[in-house]
């Protein structure tokens, strides 16, 4: 097994080179085609993401496959790639299991846990494979790397606290209402974020929705796209107590709700909670309502700092994370290797073994008067002799096997014995 | 061989407890196998223990605090697993078990005390102790849903989350939680309270009311009866009813086993023996 890896990613290149290095996904096919066909390629599997761009490649034993991977570049990019070079890192060996199951875990990503890479990385295994690029070791420790990123996801929360103020939003209502269904939106003031976050809501189970805003007609276009219910702002206070959340995100410039009006809200709500995400600036929710029973409210700010949380909270999940995919390394490097050691240790046993035979064969005319337990010694001495010759280089080929230059003494063993490819 | 069974549960209950945690600590969404293995094990063991003293003495094993101790813990162990096989909650573990280890190592280093008086037997005492019992094992579980509850209430206030915030279910869950284990318990200790008093007015003479463990659970189940009432209505909510539920568990506790070493009636063993 030869692996090797070129790549620039968002921390080693700025995004006017990845953009240069790019392979947009329409013309990945051909150019992994056109990598793989080279001099001393076996398998080939290119990324290309807005984050990073990575090309990796399993060669023959013998291939240097790095100035193959230069030149693929270069040409494809039709660049010098000299004046790359600093934006590259390249892996080898283990180094490349290693970042492919980084990358696809999403420890390797701008947002630690964010899990769109792990499918980017499964459409180009799909792609690479469509192509035949993909048959041998770099085959298996990608689709290794599908199931690691699973394990990660798993065994870790690595992925689980929102990273977006419109997802806090929502993650935060789920920590007061639970399940969001039959729940109930009320959006003051139409506006993207609010959009966004009601969407979201939306989508994670909430039933209802109302509009209300100081122009009504924009309130009756954005309760038309919701298929909710619009509602004249002049009615707001009326209406307001049916809602579970409300996202606030007006241009006033004063206060839209007072403690005491939300105190009236709740009174009539039987104190059911209620949630307010204040996304305006300047506020329209007095921070003061925050201070009553079963009364939750958010501003803009405060998202922020829950985002900040769970950023935190994600790199602790990410420490674990590393540790599982060091050990899941450690267990494919074996696996690696001991496939690829396999094939020698049967065809060395098979050569001594025929050698044996042939010779008892040679010797049969000799051997003729022997009684059977003598016939049964001898057959146990010479198996003996065999398995006692053969246990040194097996056991140097298993031991040894991963480790750098073990193709050397895979090749010198193959040929003191005789056995061929 | 009841207490290596009860010694033999505690061992399982303590190394549940140990399992528990990391699942707790990492976020794991369930407790693992091996952790639900060892307390399902010691809660075999310790029906076991229950089981062996049961057959000896011929009845629920619970007239003394030893054993009432131990069938109370046994009763709490049984309603962790119903509510976290219903809710999937890892941190329950951590929230329930470590005072059922608590109260069954308590009963598993009294000396044993083999309580066998005649007058503690029939039928209504039987619904009487069972009755107080469930309603006390429902009632724990509202305080340990009233905790989790004021604790998730502070960390969404605060708006800082900490290590809670992601490890405790969501306020509805604590909430939902709260008001079923409530009404779930009311309707025990209403009918263990009124059973215990048609028992005494049948079996003691006296002026057995004013006993203090008998005025002190009729003060507890008041403030339940509030608890439940201003539920239904919707007064009081969240953490105000929170923080009353975990007041009238300690309140319960000491109804338990406090006010059993100054109660007449419910002295439990030695001082009973005299004064029926």
């Amino acid at each position: 097994m030869n692996l090797l890896l070129v790549g620039m990613n968002h921390r080693t290149a700025p995004v006017e080179v990845r953009e240069r290095m790019n392979i947009p996904e329409p013309r990945l096919g051909a150019a992994v085609a056109d990598l793989v066909h080279r001099e001393g390629i076996l398998e080939a599997l290119i990324l290309s993401t807005c984050n990073r761009v990575e090309a990796v490649v399993s060669s023959r034993e013998e291939v240097n496959a790095e100035p193959v991977l230069r030149q693929f570049l270069a040409d494809y990019h039709h660049c010098d790639l000299s004046a790359y070079e600093a934006y590259l890192y390249w892996h080898r060996q283990q180094e490349v299991v290693h970042h492919l199951f980084r990358v696809a875990s999403s420890l390797d990503s701008m947002l630690v846990g964010e899990p769109q890479i792990l499918g980017q990385t499964k459409r180009a295994y799909v792609i690479a494979r469509e192509v035949g690029a993909l048959n041998g070791p770099l085959s298996e420790v990608t689709s290794q790397a599908f199931a690691v990123a699973k394990k990660v996801r798993r065994d870790t929360a690595i992925g689980s606290a929102a990273v977006s103020v419109s997802y806090a939003a929502v993650e935060l209502s789920r920590k007061i209402f639970g399940n969001l269904s039959g729940k109930t939106i009320f959006v003051i003031g139409a506006g993207k974020m609010s959009e966004l976050a009601a969407k979201h809501l939306l989508s994670s189970g909430a039933s209802a929705i109302f509009v209300s805003n100081r122009t009504y007609d924009r309130a009756v276009e954005l309760a038309q796209a919701f298929r909710g219910t619009a509602i004249p702002f002049e009615h707001l206070l009326d209406n307001l107590a049916k809602a579970d959340i409300v996202i606030s995100s007006t241009g006033a410039p004063h206060f839209v709700l007072e403690k005491g009006q939300v105190e009236k809200l709740l009174a009539a709500r039987k104190n059911r909670p209620m949630f307010f995400v204040d996304i305006a600036v300047p506020r329209d929710i007095d921070p003061a309502v925050n201070e009553l029973n079963n009364v939750f409210v958010y501003d803009i700010d405060d998202l922020e700092q829950v985002v900040d949380a769970n950023k935190k909270q994600r790199e602790r999940e990410a420490v674990w994370a590393e540790e599982i995919v060091r050990d899941e390394v450690q267990k494919m490097m074996k696996r690696l290797a001991s496939r690829e050691v396999v094939p020698t240790i049967v065809a060395l046993e098979d050569r001594l073994n025929r050698i044996r035979e042939m010779e008892l064969e040679r010797q049969r005319g000799r051997l003729q008067n022997l009684t059977p337990e003598q016939r049964e010694a001898l057959d146990a001495l010479t198996r003996g002799i065999v398995n006692k010759i053969l246990h040194g280089p097996i056991t140097e080929l298993k031991s040894g096997a991963g480790q750098p230059g073990h193709g050397t003494l895979v090749e010198l063993i193959r040929k003191m014995f005789g056995v061929a490819e | 061989m009841q207490s290596t069974f009860l010694w033999l549960a505690l061992l399982l209950y303590a190394l549940g407890i140990i399992l528990a945690f990391p699942s707790v600590l990492r976020r794991r969404p369930v407790l693992s196998p091996a952790t639900l293995g060892a307390l399902g094990l010691g809660l075999l063991a310790h029906a076991g223990a229950l089981g062996i003293e049961a057959s000896a003495i011929h009845r629920l094993p619970v007239f003394d605090v030893r054993s009432a101790l131990s069938f109370f813990s046994f009763l709490a162990t049984v309603a962790f697993f119903f509510v976290y096989l219903r809710y999937r909650i890892a941190a329950l573990g951590i929230f329930m078990l470590p005072l059922v280890f608590v109260l069954t190592l308590i009963s598993a280093l009294h000396p044993e005390q083999n309580f066998n008086n005649p007058a503690f037997r029939g039928g209504w005492l039987l619904v009487h102790i069972s009755s107080i019992f469930l309603g006390y094992t429902a009632f724990f579980l509202t305080f340990v849903a009233a905790l989790m509850y004021l604790i998730q209430e502070r960390e969404l206030k605060s708006k800082k989350p900490h290590a809670f915030y992601y490890r405790l279910p969501s306020l509805e869950v604590c909430d939902n939680l709260y008001s079923r284990s409530l009404v779930f318990g009311l309707p025990f200790l209403t009918v263990g309270i009124l059973t215990g008093f048609i028992w005494a007015s049948r079996r003691w003479t006296g002026p057995w009311e004013f006993d203090p463990k008998i005025l002190a659970s009729l003060l507890t189940w008041l403030i339940y009866l509030v608890l439940f009432s201003t539920r239904l209505s919707g007064t009081w909510r969240g953490r105000r009813a929170a923080y009353i539920a975990v007041f009238a568990f300690a309140a319960m506790m000491v109804t338990f086993l406090g006010i059993s070493f100054l109660s007449g009636q419910h002295g439990y063993l030695p001082k009973f023996g005299s004064n029926p």
